[in-house]
């Protein structure tokens, strides 16, 4: 095993988990995926209130999108960049203005998506507030830039040093759809479970008659988009990060060992897959016996 | 591979990847706990998986078929085992819920008694065992299916184009051959399923169908496309 193979492989890990961190706080801010629908929901059982609610696509087209358009242009620049700076700065440079680019469009989509999500709420009288667009503007920006920057570079190592045949911008697009697909599936869980529904008490569960029903208050004054990811910083995105790190870390890992021949990966896998179903049964037993008092009465 | 076989490789490739839909567990209400199965719509999760699958299935480009299927298999199962893992960790630690189904009495794997963790006024919520099975037969059926219809489309125009653009080109079409396939299942499954012990696990072949059209409909503009070069 070469010691560079071995440093790549755990930066891309490494850079996997941030990115699944940014890209939760970034949808959980604007309310983007599955969550979203609460959002939409309080307005017409009369909670009007200061949630940003940008639901621009699913999350997986969405940083599909993002993520190929970030790399497409780091993968411009990066060829002028080349002779100047040398591989390496070129690359973490270009990717830099890739993430830029990136940011700026979804920057824009989410304050037309806000504009026009409001609008069709105008016959249940939900306002729309100049503050509330541009307060967490510079958050999505920031969460957004750093979560297709953590792509591109991932995507340039993927193709750089772990030697994958694609092209950069359409590895973008793959790891873009995966990690939208974790965010969506495991971070906002924490942001529209528990966020949205803090009033009740933890563990007693949201019962579908009690949908659109959620907290407008905070602790001081309205809640707003810019509190989110205070909450879900502590749990929802470290989760999200987890999870898409892991996958990039485990399935790079995996191809590092050929004790059994081409197929080592493949028994590694195996292996692999066997443990996460064990650790899933540990966890359904831990919570059937922590977490029933509320299903008992 | 040739050209005819390669045709059918993305027939039966697409199809399977529609198949693979009904067996995945997902709901867009499981974001908010409230049905049982991964938080997000069932094309995004098949989608998110296969992309994996994908990418894994082009490293071993050059060893063979049966390599490439078994990578792509195995890289979309693990993204489902480790996303519904950390979902019922999230639904554990971050929610506070069991993971319970809605549909079944009693877990066809573990025996558990699904009514007893439920939340009165939801469908079930988490990732129980049965549900965690299927949606990794599931990935392992979209794994190959992905990893099939690239490596067919790759066979098909790799004699006329250059090595590094035939490999983007096929991969760009198997992720939209993917993609095409995973969005039918949503008409028959309308954004939720807990997988084979779902009650909507009965209309899979009208999936099977439209996948079997549509999937020929696209081989038959590649095997086109690629006898025109």
């Amino acid at each position: 095993m070469e010691p560079t193979i071995i440093f790549a492989v755990a930066l891309a890990g490494a850079l996997a988990i941030l990115a699944g961190i940014f890209e939760d706080l970034e949808s959980d801010t604007g309310s983007q995926s599955n969550p979203n629908s609460q959002v939409q929901l309080a307005p017409q059982i009369g909670h009007l209130h200061r949630y940003f609610n940008k639901a621009i696509s699913g999350e997986p087209p969405a940083y599909g999108f993002w993520s190929a358009t970030g790399a497409t242009v780091a993968v411009l620049l990066q060829t002028r960049f080349l002779s100047g700076f040398g591989e390496m700065h070129s690359v973490i440079l270009a990717s830099i203005f890739g993430a830029f680019v990136a940011a700026s469009i979804l920057s824009f989509y989410a304050i037309f998506a806000h504009i026009s999500r409001t609008a069709s709420m105008r016959p249940f009288k939900q306002p729309l507030q100049l503050d509330v667009i541009l307060s967490p503007l510079p958050l999505f920006f920031a969460y957004g830039f750093l979560a297709v920057l953590c792509v591109t570079l991932i995507s340039f190592i993927t193709n750089m040093v772990l030697l994958n045949p694609f092209p950069v911008p359409l590895i973008a697009l793959l790891f873009g759809i995966t990690l939208g697909t974790i965010g969506s599936s495991t971070g906002d869980i924490h942001y529209g479970s528990e966020r949205l529904y803090q009033t009740f008490i933890f563990g007693s569960g949201i019962p579908i008659s009690k949908q659109g029903d959620i907290d407008i208050k905070a602790e001081y004054g309205f809640r707003n988009s810019i509190d989110t990811p205070y909450f879900t910083s502590r749990f929802g995105g470290p989760v999200t990060g987890l999870c898409f790190g892991a996958l990039v870390f485990l399935d790079n890992w995996s191809r590092l060992f050929t004790f059994a021949g081409k197929w080592t990966p493949i028994l590694l896998g195996i292996i692999i897959i066997i443990l996460l179903f064990i650790i899933n049964l540990s966890i359904e037993i831990y919570t059937r016996n922590r977490f029933n008092e509320f299903t008992k009465e | 591979m040739d050209p005819i076989t390669a045709l059918f490789g993305i027939i039966i490739g697409g199809t399977l990847v529609g198949v693979c839909v009904h067996f995945i567990p997902c709901s867009a209400v499981g974001a908010m706990a409230a049905t049982t199965g991964i938080a997000t719509g069932p094309t995004m999760l098949a989608s998110g998986a296969g992309m994996m699958g994908l990418m894994a299935a082009a490293y071993n480009l050059d060893n063979g078929l049966a390599l490439m299927l078994a990578s792509g298999a195995i890289a979309s199962m693990l993204m489902i085992a480790l996303t519904s893992v950390v979902a019922n960790i999230t639904y554990a630690f971050g929610v506070g819920v069991a993971p319970t189904s809605g549909q079944s009495e009693y877990d066809r794997f573990t025996g558990f008694e699904q009514k007893q963790c439920l939340t009165p006024g939801t469908d079930g919520h988490g990732i129980p065992t049965q549900s965690f099975i299927s949606g990794v037969i599931g990935a392992a059926m979209g794994g190959i299916g992905g990893a099939l219809v690239f490596y067919s489309v790759y066979t098909l125009i790799s004699p006329s184009i250059a090595q590094a653009t035939a490999i983007a080109i096929a991969g760009i079409i198997a992720v939209g051959i993917y993609i095409i396939n995973g969005v039918l299942p949503a008409y028959t499954l309308v954004g939720k399923t807990e997988g084979m012990t779902d009650k909507k696990f009965k209309t899979t072949p009208k999936t099977l169908y439209s996948c079997l059209i549509m999937s020929t409909v696209s081989g038959i503009f590649v095997y086109a496309a690629s006898v025109v070069i």
